[in-house]
């Protein structure tokens, strides 16, 4: 692709292409057939690539929150058409693309530069620029576990709704089962949490061998992955502690992803005029 | 196309009379033997449980085979009179006898609304005719055609979704909490018959382990015996219930024998937090309906896998016009297919008479204005009269392809071959 085909490649190619993928989803699961799945994949894939394509061009910075969620919105995009392919009969899409055009949504709404592509990879980085790459992606592999814990919740939390109710099974939109929810779920947190405590290590000591201000450290973005963290270990620990119910164990897992989505949100201490 | 689809069904025929015109694999043979070789007919023997029907096509020359005559051939196979056989058989010609192979092949022929199973007997009934060489061009192209139809149906529209007894709707719901069953271990309490034929589809999930459980121990041997499990004695089913993924209970007693707080007690700590689904086959019920929760535990009893099974069917109902439109469009597209295929013959023939026609009539005209004419003069004449041939064939030749389109080419190729004096 020429740099100015990259360079067309807008916000819209590729939030638009994904919500053709969802409406054809849905429109699966009221009127079965074979030419909507292939038709929403196809919209899918073509959103991937659009997407995929204005990443390299533009390259934003995780340390941005616009960048951020752009990113996380493309590894969860990435995880949508694998989860498309491998689990063809189940309503997968339904759950994950709402996820994917939000957060482009979210990075739209907080692109602070007019041109949010100039963002560029920040200050903080370039004394310990690979320390910072490595935080960065520490909190990205992270975020990106927690936003799958979310998304295998709310599958759970649908799921055991049905079965409460005593619903037929399957109906309109056909699910994984309890046990398999369970299972991305809980392999999900397993791979979340070490990356976001290795993560929270490198950060806090970048922070502290920086010319730290008690600010920096009281930022909204410090604060939250931090809470992030806490909630983390008391969701681990109820979970093969506590035997708590599975169901309050997804609700915890959405709180997770609520907090992850603000401290996504809060600009990042290390960045320039980081907030306070 | 000269096809017809004779027999009966459940709506057509009582059981007893189905029963006496069964066919095994020798009396298959035999009437396939006899069509072919009696009929000069391609033939394929369709039995099932709940139906029996012959497919049989004959050259378009040859008189059809009907309802009078297939009895009379039934009633030689099996012993039956003919009298006690043709008031209950039906018939279907060409487009409506592909038409119905389509229906019975996808299931909407079927006493369950799109059963899956049907699809197996029909591909089975084909295979066995093609292999004792009683099929032919026709049947080769139609019986593929509707076990491709009949995959279609069900894939591309809900007519075969979910399980539609109550029995295999347990599955159902089983399925819905847990993925993989090898390390799953399944609980029979009683020896109901309901809760018989629940565990045989359980069964089919293969789990690592089946416990048995009873109040008369004996019984509880026998159910074990049945389905390859193993014995708990009565006074240890709340060790079981802490144990087992699944639980089937069919009892007999008059009160529920585990109530929401024993289980509370005494089985839902044990289970650390891992799911369980509860069966309760039973009338009155044997666990109480407060245990349910959707999460943890999921309870099931009768009237809920029968208002599943109850909705399943509605469901396939819906789902009917869509399957029948389908249907319809592949039969109009067989039959046009067919025809278009059946019109080359006699197109290739009737050009090539045509062609000796002309040639005969042309041939010594020239020869006898040789040295008249010019070489210019004679490819004129020779040009007009290739003009009026194909003038002459366009009218034809047009009529057959416009009907083979409405599917009714048939006549028409049978007149163009009397009037043309062509071979059959």
């Amino acid at each position: 692709m020429s740099a100015s085909v990259l360079q067309n490649v807008t916000h819209s190619c590729f939030a638009l292409s994904y919500l053709c993928a969802l409406l054809l989803e849905l429109g699966r699961t009221f009127w079965p057939g074979k030419g909507w799945r292939v038709a929403g994949l196809a919209f899918g894939a073509a959103g991937l690539v659009a997407h995929s394509a204005f990443i390299l061009f533009h390259q934003p910075t995780p340390a941005a929150p616009y960048g951020s969620l752009l990113l996380l919105a493309w590894v969860l995009a990435l995880f949508y058409l694998y989860g498309t392919v491998h689990h063809a009969k189940q309503a997968w899409a339904v759950f994950v693309l709402p996820v994917v055009i939000g957060l482009v949504g979210l990075s739209l709404a907080l692109a602070t530069a007019p041109n949010a592509s100039e963002f560029t990879v920040p200050e903080w980085a370039a004394g310990d620029r690979f320390w910072g790459i490595v935080h960065g992606l520490l909190i990205l592999g992270a975020s990106v576990g927690i936003s799958v814990s979310f998304l295998a919740s709310l599958m759970y939390l649908f799921q055991a709704r049905r079965l409460r109710k005593k619903l037929a099974p399957g109906g309109a939109v056909p699910m994984l089962s309890l046990e398999r929810i369970e299972t991305m779920n809980r392999r999900a947190l397993n791979v979340a949490f070490p990356l976001l405590t290795a993560g929270l290590i490198v950060g806090t000591l970048l922070l502290s061998q920086g010319h730290v201000t008690g600010d920096n450290w009281l930022s909204l973005k410090v604060l939250t992955t931090a809470a992030l963290w806490v909630v983390f270990l008391v969701l681990l620990y109820l979970r093969y502690g506590g035997h708590v119910p599975a169901r309050r164990l997804a609700l915890l897992s959405i709180a997770a992803f609520a907090i992850l989505l603000v401290a996504l949100v809060a600009a990042h201490p290390f960045a320039e005029g980081g907030a306070k | 196309m000269n096809l017809r689809a004779i027999g009966c069904n459940v709506e057509s025929a009582a059981v007893d009379l189905r029963e006496k015109l069964a066919f095994d694999a020798s009396k298959t043979q035999r009437a396939l033997a006899e069509l072919t070789a009696r009929f000069a007919a391609e033939a394929v023997v369709l039995g099932t449980c709940n139906r029996v029907e012959i497919y049989v096509s004959r050259q378009e020359t040859v008189a059809a085979l009907h309802v009078p005559l297939m009895a009379e051939f039934l009633s030689e196979i099996h012993g039956v009179p003919a009298s006690a056989i043709a008031p209950h058989l039906y018939e279907h010609a060409d487009a409506s006898a592909a038409k119905h192979l389509f229906r019975v092949a996808s299931g909407l022929d079927s006493v369950v609304l799109g059963e899956t199973q049907i699809a197996g007997q029909v591909k089975e009934a084909f295979e066995s005719a093609q292999k004792f060489g009683a099929t032919g061009p026709l049947l080769n192209a139609l019986f593929p055609c509707a076990l491709r139809v009949s995959k279609r149906v069900r894939t591309e529209t809900g007519i075969a979704r979910g399980h539609v007894s109550v029995s295999s709707a347990a599955v159902d719901f089983v399925q819905q909490v847990f993925s993989s069953f090898a390390d799953k271990t399944v609980l029979v309490i009683g020896a109901g018959k309901m809760g018989r034929l629940t565990l045989k589809h359980l069964a089919e999930l293969k789990p690592a382990a089946v416990l048995v459980t009873n109040r008369n121990p004996e019984r509880a041997s026998a159910v074990a015996k049945e389905c390859g499990g193993r014995v708990l004695p009565w006074d240890r089913l709340d060790d079981a219930l802490a144990q087992a993924d699944i639980v089937l209970s069919t009892t007999g007693a008059p009160e529920p024998i585990v109530s929401a707080r024993r289980y509370a007690e005494k089985v839902r700590p044990r289970r650390g937090g891992r799911p369980q689904v509860i069966f309760d086959m039973a009338v009155p019920r044997d666990f109480d309906p407060d245990i349910h929760d959707g999460d943890a535990v999921s309870v099931f009893n009768v009237d809920d896998l029968g208002r599943v099974a109850e909705a399943r069917m509605a469901e396939r109902r819906k789902h009917l016009p869509a399957a029948e439109s389908l249907i319809e469009s592949e039969v109009a597209k067989f039959v046009g297919d067919w025809n278009r295929r059946a019109n080359g013959p006699v197109i290739g023939q009737l050009t090539s008479e045509v062609d000796k026609l002309r040639d005969g009539i042309m041939v010594p005209l020239l020869a006898k204005l040789n040295g008249k004419l010019s070489d210019a003069e004679k490819a004129q004449i020779e040009q007009a009269f290739r003009l009026f041939q194909n003038k002459l064939l366009h009218g034809p030749i047009a009529a057959l392809h416009e009907s083979s389109q409405e599917g009714q080419s048939g006549g028409l190729r049978e007149a163009l071959r009397k009037l043309f004096g062509l071979q059959g």
